[in-house]
């Protein structure tokens, strides 16, 4: 089952690395300053990959305790049938394939017709699977014989569990993600911003006066900062022989 | 910034392709990565309204959720502790005893008008059938096909007695409820529907239909039921029910329907035989009779869980309302990139 994991989940990742652009290629040839959040390691800190652990690690809290709490041990359809281990296990994983593919839907911020394929297909793949795979006979299949089939398909409280797991697994990212770009964003979310209000208006003449005077700022880090230091060094360095051979011809003139 | 670089990447890529075969396009919108596209961006007027729609579809739902469950009728009777005489300080060696008549009488209540049909289950707490184990403690293909009756891998101990296999073996079969009830209503006799009580699937084609029990429960540890060698084990179905194994600790299994209307304030008479041992691992038992709706049993849960998740995603929009009016911050302002705020500026 972990092998069909990698299988469910991993398809919108690869196109999501392949394909997502944050900022369009004309607008980073635009803005330079683009460039900085390589050097000043905006994108890989360590703050930030830990965020996304917490993240995983919280979204599966949520998941697991809210399928359990919603699926105990009362009956889970009108016939009165109560759940079992596959049950409530096949139930938890349409979670996490929900959740998984609507958190890529969130985090993308290109959205081609190979997103869309990636993400919805994934979804309806599941689906697929659970049918597929519960119609082969028991002797493979054993305990998810039929789970969808007959237990799963026709039971609304599986349906009602799932859209509730799914989207409360992703309140807490979405939250966060809107706190973030509004209020602390990013240079490459100002340029987003920058790239939907230039449909409206034309604020490129004036925001890019701001942002290309902003480009020019001194920085402490990288290649050219290490450049600038260099210069510097080596011109106090002809300054002092200068002024120092200077002193000398005076002192030898007189 | 990985931008210039990717389209270095496509153009290279575009150039040997075109090197290698005249039929590619070398700057197609793929490898050019200019797919149309749409960029979504989380603009207020976007995000208000998600959270809206989220908070108006959930409210409704948690209602109709906390609704259903409300209609529910449950009568939960624990019996374990009340059926054991009061003068029996030793209780496992009690159950162990099979001298002593353990059958004992409970009245219960209807607290409210209960519509057919009614399900009967008896349910179990701190009863782990979801122990690795235990739940590998079993031979799906003995218990299938008749042919293959010797075959008790996994089953360990259950596997032989005497030399012989057991069928079923495994420790799920072994332990299987063997507690009976007959219920009595305001005097008349009331019948127990008890068929048709396991998943069908798990009748057709996972218990054969000719495959019997035999050795079964003849060794010094009797673990629960005994079952009759004439019957197959496809109509087995209080097997069947208790070898679909629970997934948490507390669980209901059905025992029954009853197909008959209870008035509030009827009194139902059970009379039960108190066989199964729960004393050694501080288990308890319960006797359930519930009514069912469209979401299945008494889950008051869920209705919650939905009106909390609406209601906190209405306040998300309030709140978030509330902060773009009266913090209205120019979404494109340079000032608040974040590492300008701590240095001093060109």
């Amino acid at each position: 089952m972990s092998l069909y994991n990698v299988l469910f989940t991993s398809l919108p990742v690869i196109a999501m690395g392949v394909f997502d652009q944050d900022v369009s290629a004309r607008f980073c040839l635009k803005y330079p300053m683009l460039y900085q959040e390589g050097p000043q390691n905006l994108l890989f800190r360590w703050s930030r990959l830990l965020g996304w652990m917490l993240h995983g690690v919280g979204s599966a809290v949520i998941i697991f305790f809210l399928t359990i709490a919603s699926l105990k041990h009362q009956a889970f359809r009108k016939d009165g049938e109560v759940i079992d281990l596959s049950i409530l296990g096949a139930t938890a994983y349409t979670c996490v394939v929900w959740a998984v593919n609507m958190q890529m839907a969130i985090t993308v911020n290109y959205f081609t017709l190979i997103q869309h394929i990636c993400i919805w297909s994934g979804i309806f793949l599941w689906y697929l699977f659970l049918i597929i795979y519960g119609a082969i006979t028991p002797s493979f299949s054993t305990t998810f014989f039929m789970v969808f089939s007959e237990a799963l398909g026709g039971a609304p409280a599986y349906w009602v569990v799932t859209l509730l797991v799914a989207v409360a697994a992703l309140i807490p990212y979405f939250t966060l993600a809107v706190v973030k770009t509004w209020f602390f964003p990013d240079y490459h979310n100002k340029i987003q911003w920058l790239q939907h209000a230039a449909k409206h208006a034309d604020p490129e003449e004036e925001l890019g006066v701001v942002l290309r005077q902003f480009s020019v700022r001194s920085t402490g880090v990288g290649v050219s900062a290490r450049r600038d230091a260099k210069l510097v060094r080596t011109n106090s360095k002809v300054i002092h022989a200068d002024s120092s051979s200077q002193s000398q011809a005076t002192v030898e003139l007189t | 910034h990985s931008c210039p670089m990717v389209l270095r990447i496509a153009e290279l890529t575009s150039f040997g392709a075109g090197a290698s075969a005249s039929t590619h396009q070398p700057n197609s919108k793929f490898t050019q990565q200019e797919l149309p596209a749409c960029k979504p961006i989380l603009t207020p007027k976007w995000v208000i309204s998600v959270f809206l729609l989220v908070g108006v579809i959930f409210v409704p739902i948690g209602v109709a959720s906390l609704l259903a469950s409300n209609k529910v009728v449950e009568i939960v009777d624990r019996y374990d502790d009340a059926c054991v005489p009061s003068n029996v300080t030793n209780k496992l060696a009690y159950i162990q005893n099979s001298t002593i008549s353990k059958t004992c009488r409970r009245t219960l209540k209807v607290p409210k008008d209960m519509k057919q049909p009614i399900f009967v289950y008896y349910q179990l707490n701190n009863f782990y059938q979801n122990h690795r184990r235990y739940v590998k403690s079993r031979n799906d293909q003995q218990l299938r096909d008749a042919s293959k009756a010797n075959e008790t891998t996994l089953c360990d101990p259950e596997k032989t007695r005497d030399g012989m296999a057991i069928v079923p073996c495994g420790l799920i079969a072994w332990s299987t409820f063997n507690d009976t009830y007959t219920f009595q209503h305001n005097t008349n006799n009331l019948s127990i529907d008890k068929t048709d009580i396991s998943w069908k699937s798990d009748r057709d084609h996972k218990f054969g239909s000719d495959v019997f029990p035999k050795n079964f429960q003849k060794g010094p540890l009797i673990g629960g039921k005994t079952l009759n060698e004439s019957i197959p084990l496809s109509e087995q179905e209080d097997l069947i029910v208790w070898m679909r194994t629970a997934a948490l600790p507390t669980f209901r299994k059905l025992y029954g329907r009853i197909y008959v209307d209870l008035k509030e304030n009827d009194t139902i008479t059970v009379t039960l035989d108190n066989n199964y041992n729960t004393y050694s691992f501080d288990g308890k038992k319960s006797l359930v009779l519930s009514t069912s709706t469209w979401l299945g049993g008494k889950n008051d849960f869920l209705g919650l869980a939905y009106l909390t998740v609406g209601g906190l995603c209405f306040f998300l929009a309030f709140a978030f309302t509330l902060l773009y009016l009266i913090k209205p911050r120019k979404l494109g302002d340079n000032n608040y990139l974040s590492w300008n705020r701590n240095s001093a500026g060109h």
